[in-house]
């Protein structure tokens, strides 16, 4: 394209309208730059039916007064958190009680998006829901200048609108298409890099969620589950509360799913008849179901950051913790750094790689980069070793059981018969590797 | 009895074309019901030109009264020259009910009529009684895709106006012979303020009277597609009847809209309603619960449609309605 | 230069809607609110019409405070100015209050503006499904009313002339009227409207004007929302359903017995 005007014109254009991409916007709105949001959507948060956990914290960059907001975008405050392992038969569960009660809260993301929609429109982003970016605008050096809807420009004129932008932050998800046209990711992800989670919000009769999960109307539960509930595949399974409702689902990765035949719904509707999810969901009825991937390629699959007035940022970057449940939260803080580099470089008047090389080194000073950094292997060590997801939870029951029911027993006896378990169900040795490799994840 | 003390329970008649809409007498029936709790009678209002051979008719199904508004204005139905006759007449005689059919037509009509009248209208009832204690018409209609019912008065206006939908309440018996008296009103009516002129009228190519038929045979999903539909017709023509069919059925366009039974669809009340591979979904069954007998033939032992159903048979009906098509045959000696 | 109005309402998303198996209510949290579809037609018709004529497009709804966001959506359709009616007062409304409350709004948009040409509405709104409120403004304005509107054929602003295609239970009628008349609209009246990028960003950025009350529009207090209304809610129930009759297996009896039983019925009922 040659230097023919584009029919709207902004500093920053934003692809995405998800925690990255309106985080990017809030911090740029505030600056005053020109910004505009591009959502395809009917509305921010549209697109995603489901929620999890969002943290206070990372909020309070973007909306300094939360949790003091009117309408609460959230649902339950996490005030219990932790891990339930199951077997076939039974269930040891571990959770913890949380004395900051306003660190974390559960939310469904189709009103906690349309919450920060807001305070970016507040702070001056233009928002476009409903509206595909198609390609970008390129200027004669072929760098990115911008980006071509599928709207039409007018009621006059149907041919797609150009927008120019000197920066583009691509906040698009986890398909990532923009991202690998701007050229920043080589490939297509592979199956063996996104978690498929499928998830359903089921009602209880009134009162009901508190008196089965023993809970007070204000409190909230987010328990994150392994073993049974994937039938041994890699991946976990989740529940949690929200104001009436509970959100329940399973994770699993795609090339698992693919290469064993499963239907993630099946695991689901499997997991249901469990003892413990049967009692809880007796009577439940199922308000809205569906399925999303989740990227989890992670520092080895990390894509190249930035180009030529081109960023990426939130799950379009490969932002996702898994094993701290922290989505939205790294969505949250990639997107604050990409607007922080779209800033700096429109203070300089350089929008080339040379000065949004900043935004690469402002993600390595951060506690999330390095935590992706220090997990990288852990995608592949799950992938590997299965017994994480059904050996030791059925170790860990057994062992339970043969300990809860030590009375009227030679102590010693027990933990000979535990000690014959370990060895039997995967021997010391493979103990001691798999904890050392586990370890090595981290140091 | 004389008009001033008696009440009066009014059904406007339609008509097009000189020939009354079945629906009116339906209307009449429930109106001398209405009446009779009321200690009243029963009247047909009429508009039209050249239409007082119709009002024979009208008493034969069991009209004591008939007001007649005739003018080259009403020659065929236009909004404001009918809403105006029947604001004229009803605020002359002052009936204590008027019922209007819930057709295109009729309720395109009370809209406007209630407007001018400055009283409640409810819509597309399908149930009418008289409050014993209050003698307050109480109207109920389905709210909500027929989850809900609400029973809706207007206790302190006249006339309490309602639609009714068509094949809900049964057609009265006619008698020949019967009369009564004939009411002609004048109103002043022309062609300035009615606005409107009808230039053209492109009829439809072939209508589908599913709402008449005695015998329906209706399909859904279960049905599977169109060569399954030959099959049901084959079946329905042989009983007399009409074909009908589910929302999704039409939606997947193995028959047109005229025969979709339901909420979006036509409510049919015929003798017989032979659900075939149909799962019930309520929007369904609001526009078939009516009928006098339902038969339904399903593979879902679960199957909603067996709720409502006299005669519930699980199975595939792929085996049952040839045999039922032969056996019909042999019944009519055409086998 | 076309003056048009179209009036709009917000509905529950019917396609969304649950029932409470229990208590037979409705369940109304997390029920998204859209435009009544008819109305979105008529919103279409009126786009499609400016963009042929020229013109300015006003459109009303009578709401809570939240159906702010059905006329916001309005500026995707072209619309030039969204008027808002909300007030306490206006609540329970039914439709003979309504038409009332609409009607005098107009009157008052044309005495301090000027009048409009057409006025459009849906044929009828999903969560009530009367189709009472356009023929009752339209008697209210003292204007002619084409209801099932599925087409406008011509239009011809210097002789204030409209030709409309209306849907009938017998087939299509062919209609002249002069202006200014009220149509209420089929689906087909309007073609499907892709809105530019211009319109989804102002659309973002509009805020109606509202109305309540007040004094601004001279409403006569007694005739508005339920104090307005002659109906009333007498009773809400879940209706009764029909008992189950007799339940047969076509693997158990087989096909021959099952046919006589359909036989037996359709012999008693007379139909065979």
């Amino acid at each position: 394209m040659g230097k023919v005007k584009a029919d709207f014109e902004y500093d920053v254009v934003i692809v995405g309208g998800g925690p990255a991409g309106l985080s990017a916007g809030i911090y740029l709105g505030r600056k005053g730059v020109k910004t505009l949001l591009i959502e395809r959507g009917r509305f921010c948060g549209a697109k995603n039916l489901f929620g999890g956990v969002v943290y206070t914290e990372s909020i309070k960059t973007l909306a300094p007064e939360f949790p003091n907001v009117e309408p609460f975008p959230c649902e339950r405050q996490v005030t219990e958190e932790g891990y339930l392992i199951l077997t076939e038969r039974g269930y040891v569960k571990l959770t913890h009680s949380k004395e900051d009660r306003t660190h974390s809260f559960t939310a469904f993301r189709a009103k906690f998006d349309p919450f920060l929609a807001d305070v970016a429109q507040r702070a001056g982003v233009d928002l476009a829901p409903k509206t595909k970016v198609v390609d970008f605008l390129k200027d004669d050096d072929g760098n990115i200048s911008g980006v071509i809807v599928d709207r039409p420009k007018s009621f006059f004129d149907s041919s797609p609108a150009s927008i120019s932008a000197k920066v583009v932050i691509l906040a698009e998800g986890v398909n990532r298409v923009l991202s690998q046209k701007a050229g920043l990711y080589s490939r297509d992800f592979q199956p063996e890099e996104v978690v498929l989670s499928v998830k359903e919000v089921l009602q209880l009769p009134k009162g009901e969620l508190e008196k089965r999960l023993g809970l007070k109307e204000d409190e909230g539960l987010a328990l994150e589950i392994l073993g049974f509930i994937t039938q041994g595949y890699p991946g976990l399974g989740f529940l949690y509360t929200n104001k009436n409702s509970i959100s329940f689902g399973i994770g699993v990765f795609l090339s698992e799913l693919a290469k064993n035949r499963v239907r993630p719904y099946e695991l689901l509707e499997r997991a249901k008849t469990h003892p413990f999810f049967q009692r809880l969901f007796e009577g439940a009825e199922v308000l809205e179901y569906g399925a999303h991937l989740i990227p989890e390629w992670g520092y080895k699959g990390f894509p190249k950051f930035y180009g030529n007035g081109v960023l990426v940022c939130g799950d379009a970057g490969g932002f996702v913790n898994p094993l701290f449940k922290e989505g939205t939260n790294l969505a949250i803080y990639s997107g604050l750094l990409a607007g922080e580099t779209a800033f700096l470089a429109l203070e300089k008047g350089d929008f080339s790689e040379k000065t949004l090389k900043v935004y690469e080194e402002k993600l390595k000073e951060s506690y999330f980069y390095k935590d992706l950094a220090l997990a990288k292997n852990m995608k592949d060590l799950f992938l590997r070793n299965k017994h994480i997801f059904s050996t030791y939870p059925e170790l860990l029951y057994e062992a339970m059981s043969l300990f809860f029911s030590a009375q009227g027993k030679f102590k010693r006896e027990v933990i000979k018969e535990i000690i014959t378990l370990i060895k039997k169900k995967r021997g010391f040795l493979g103990v001691l590797k798999d904890f050392l490799s586990f370890a090595r994840l981290f140091w | 009895m004389t008009a001033e003390t008696s009440k009066e329970v009014w059904v406007y008649i339609e008509q097009e074309e000189k020939a009354i809409h079945p629906v009116s007498f339906e209307l009449l029936g429930v109106a001398k019901r209405l009446a009779q709790d009321l200690e009243g009678i029963t009247a047909g209002v009429l508009l039209g030109h050249e239409v007082s051979d119709l009002t024979s008719e009208i008493f034969a199904y069991g009209a004591d009264k008939v007001y007649i508004v005739s003018h080259p204005a009403l020659a065929y139905y236009r909004h404001r020259a009918y809403a105006k006759a029947l604001y004229e007449v009803a605020k002359r005689y002052k009936p204590e009910i008027l019922l209007l059919p819930a057709t295109p037509l009729g309720r395109d009509l009370a809209g406007g009529v209630a407007t001018l009248l400055e009283t409640g209208l409810t819509a597309d009832v399908t149930e009418l009684s008289i409050d014993k204690a209050t003698k307050n018409l109480l109207m109920t209609r389905p709210a909500y895709g027929g989850n809900i019912m609400a029973t809706i008065i207007c206790p302190d206006h006249r006339p309490q106006m309602a639609s009714v939908r068509p094949r809900i309440f049964p057609m009265p018996e006619r008698k020949e012979g019967r009369t009564g008296e004939i009411i002609t009103v004048e109103v002043e009516l022309s062609e300035e303020e009615v606005g409107v002129e009808r230039i053209g009228f492109i009829p439809k190519e072939k209508t589908v009277k599913i709402e008449l038929a005695e015998v329906i045979v209706a399909g859904g999903k279960g049905i599977g597609g169109k060569e399954g539909f030959a099959k049901l017709f084959e079946l329905s023509k042989l009983l007399n009847g009409e074909v009908g069919a589910s929302r999704l059925a039409v939606e997947a366009g193995w028959i047109s809209y005229e025969h979709q039974v339901g909420q979006t669809g036509k409510t049919v009340r015929p003798k017989v309603y032979l659900a075939v591979g149909i799962s019930g979904a309520i929007q369904h069954r609001a526009g078939m619960q009516n009928s006098d007998c339902i038969i339904s033939i399903n593979i879902d032992p679960k199957a909603d449609i067996f709720k409502i159903s006299d005669l519930g048979i699980v199975g595939d009906w792929k085996k049952i309605i040839p045999a039922l098509i032969e056996r019909i045959k042999k019944e009519k000696g055409l086998g | 230069m076309l003056n048009l109005l179209v009036s709009i309402k917000q509905v529950p998303d019917t396609t969304n809607i649950r029932i409470n198996p229990e208590t037979g209510t409705l369940i109304r949290e997390g029920v998204p609110a859209v435009i009544n579809p008819y109305d979105i037609s008529a919103l279409a018709l009126a786009c499609n019409l400016k963009k042929t004529y020229g013109g300015k497009i006003t459109v009303i709804t009578m709401g809570p405070p939240q159906a702010r966001l059905a006329l916001k959506e309005a500026i995707e359709y072209f619309a030039d100015r969204i008027i808002l009616l909300t007030d306490r007062r206006f609540a329970g409304a039914d439709t003979l209050a309504t038409s009332y409350t609409l009607a005098e709004a107009i009157k008052f948009l044309e005495k301090t503006d000027r009048p409009f040409d057409l006025y459009l509405f849906g044929k009828q709104a999903i969560d009530g499904d009367t189709a009472q409120v356009g023929p009752g403004v339209a008697a209210r304005l003292n204007v002619p009313v084409i209801t099932y509107t599925i087409k406008i054929e011509e239009l011809d602003l210097e002789k204030r002339k409209i030709v409309v295609q209306r849907k009938t239970e017998r087939g299509i009628e062919i209609l002249s009227a002069r202006l200014p008349v009220l149509l209420t609209c089929e689906k087909e009246a309007g073609h499907p409207v892709f809105s530019p990028l211009s319109a989804i960003l102002q659309a973002q950025k509009a805020e109606p004007e509202v109305f309540g009350a007040d004094g601004r529009i001279p409403y006569d207090l007694n005739r508005l929302g339920l104090k307005g209304s002659p109906t009333r809610v007498h009773r809400v129930y879940t209706p009764e359903i029909k008992k189950q009759g007799k339940m047969i297996n076509l693997d158990e009896v087989g096909v021959e017995a099952a046919v006589e039983e359909i036989i037996k019925l359709f012999k008693a009922k007379g139909v065979l």
